[in-house]
């Protein structure tokens, strides 16, 4: 029975780290010194057991450096999407209360001014003097990361794990996956996202296996995928499906027969693309894989002997407990849909400073993931749709209420309904009814301004579409649905012409 | 006909800029995907583009992302390969 307070063991055994882009490469002792070095920035600089450090950049050699440094002192990493908007990262900040915030030379300046007076600012990129590795203060029980998902209130989720949490993740997938087809993992998946760090990146790394890390989302790096996979070596990598409708159709398949397995996860990743991956691949190991943040992301996925690739089929658990519960939580009988509940000592500790959020989530032990599925007679999952409200944009989960709230605060907004349409490339997009008290063209320029400076790029609503009303349920619920419905007979607005005002 | 060309593309290119981007301030030879005018995953809408209206047909010749970061670049790649 292991202690809450045993040591962590952030331990240094690390593979090697690369940069195909760059040809920049660290190894193990390489990684070593830069831990040490930043343990030993963070010590002249106060940081002690349990203060939080904003991580505003990714996707590069220093990120994990400075992950690992954090983590030997027992403090707590907290990666950011570096798009976000001044209002969302100051949101963040009030929750967080981070007592560092790290950069590097490609992250908005602005960022610094949206910080509260106090937290010092540090570039990761800043060379630093050599120092001795400070002894591991972490334990189990310490938290470790923070990672924030779209809140369903509106407030941005933080996603907390504990050592103890990321360690049984990876211990379960060592022991479901084993570690010979990680050997050389490429990451092309943002690293503020619980998919890209925790599972394509870290799983592997910390064992042992080298890391190929890219900027993420990259087409330009995607149209060069199979000559990467080929001049790397690489025999792993992760992926979304709105990845593959693009490198699919650009770039050419590996030659070098390295590649063994490729896992696609965080969106539905439809049965004919797929198999498309699978030639493309020449691998039949593709799985796909299920997990959110809050399991640790892959909890499970299709890595047993041969199988038919087929809609919404996920595959047997990785170190967890798969569930299927009727309205009235009884379990459902094989073959039956119903609520999917995960239960895994991989589950997060719970979301930052909100306790009955967390309580809601998670009841006996369990999860309540939002997703609905059906066992079958094998206990393999297979998923068949989703309760919860969120946008899925190519992997990017966002929550309509967090639209919802950055746009009704704004100029002449009388009603407002986020929802999701469907996209070619992204599979969703975030579409927008709202209803102004003024319908011209000023109104609409002048909100989107208002909406631009709220939410991150990424989030911001690709259709819109103007409305008298909103219409509500007698307690005023608002049906995304039935809002969509109503406006997808109409053509959204034309909104190059308004913002150019033409 | 390379102008016919360059109009069909930048009319095509109206319809996948982010909408708050002028086009007109854009030149021939500056990246789209740098000067903000699109999304960088836009480019695979670029290649749609191309492969329907021109019929290029990139798993055949292959492509250099580079040949689609700007107007003249697609515009070259429209006289080297449209069929």
């Amino acid at each position: 029975m292991r202690n809450g307070h045993e040591e962590a063991r952030v331990l240094l055994t690390v593979g090697q780290l690369s940069e195909p882009l760059t040809g920049r490469h660290w190894d193990a002792p390489a990684v070593t010194r830069e831990v040490s070095a930043r343990a030993a920035r963070y010590r002249r600089g106060g940081l002690r057991a349990g203060d939080r450090v904003f991580l505003h950049f990714g996707n590069r050699l220093e990120v994990f450096a400075e992950l690992l440094a954090l983590w030997r002192l027992g403090a707590v990493a907290v990666p950011v999407d570096g798009s976000l908007t001044r209002v969302e990262l100051e949101r963040l900040a009030e929750t967080v209360a981070p007592r560092f915030s790290v950069v590097d030379d490609a992250t908005d300046g602005a960022i610094a001014r949206a910080l509260p007076p106090g937290v010092a600012v540090l570039d990761a990129t800043e060379p630093l003097p050599p120092a001795d590795l400070p002894e591991d203060a972490a334990r189990r029980d310490h938290d470790a990361l923070v990672l924030f998902t779209s809140g369903s209130s509106g407030v941005p989720k933080g996603v907390v794990h504990t050592h103890a949490s990321l360690a049984a993740r990876w211990s379960a997938l060592r022991g479901e996956l084993g570690l010979a087809a990680y050997a050389r993992t490429l990451c092309l998946l943002p690293t503020h996202f619980g998919h890209g760090l925790i599972c394509n990146s870290l799983f592997p790394w910390l064992a042992g296996q080298d890391l190929f890390i890219t900027p993420p989302f990259r087409p330009d790096l995607l149209l060069r995928l199979g000559a990467m996979i080929d001049e790397h070596r690489i025999t792993f990598l992760s992926s979304v499906p709105a990845m593959w409708r693009l490198a699919l159709r650009v770039a050419r398949p590996p030659r070098g027969g390295t590649l063994r397995r490729v896992h696609c996860g965080s969106a539905p990743l439809p049965a004919v693309l797929w198999e498309r991956v699978r030639g493309w691949a020449g691998t039949p190991e593709v799985f796909n894989t299920y997990g959110l943040t809050e399991t640790g992301s892959w909890v499970a996925g299709t890595s047993a002997g041969e199988f038919t690739p087929a809609d919404g089929l996920i595959g047997p658990p990785w170190g967890a407990i798969l569930h299927v519960q009727g309205a009235d939580a009884t379990r459902c009988a094989p073959g039956e849909i119903g609520q999917v509940w995960i239960e895994s000592p991989a589950l997060m500790r719970g979301y930052l400073g909100q306790d009955e959020l967390t309580r809601q989530a998670v009841q006996g032990g369990r999860f309540a993931t939002g997703d609905l599925g059906l066992l079958d007679e094998r206990g393999w999952l297979h998923l068949r749709g989703r309760e919860r409200d969120e946008i899925n944009k190519g992997g990017l989960k966002i929550s309509p209420a967090e639209v919802d709230a950055a746009v009704e605060g704004g100029p002449r907004v009388a009603d407002v309904c986020a929802f999701a349409v469907d996209d070619p490339l992204y599979g969703q997009n975030v579409g927008l009814a709202v209803a102004l008290t003024e319908r011209d063209d000023a109104a609409v320029r002048e909100l989107y301004a208002w909406v631009r400076e709220r939410l991150a790029e990424g989030k911001l609503p690709a259709r819109w579409w103007l409305v008298d009303a909103i219409p509500r349920s007698e307690r005023g619920k608002v049906s995304r649905e039935a809002v969509r419905d109503a406006c997808a007979d109409r053509p959204p607005l034309d909104l190059t012409r308004i913002l150019q005002g033409r | 006909m390379r102008q016919r060309h360059r109009e069909r593309v930048l009319e095509f290119l109206r319809t996948i800029q982010k909408p708050d981007r002028p086009l007109d301030s854009v030149t021939e030879t500056d990246s789209l995907v740098e000067s903000g005018l699109i999304d960088s995953l836009a480019l695979l809408e670029i290649v749609a583009f191309l492969e329907d209206q021109y019929r290029i047909d990139f798993a055949v010749i292959g492509l250099e992302p580079e040949q689609l970061t700007s107007v003249s670049g697609i515009l070259d790649l429209i006289e080297r390969e449209a069929r």
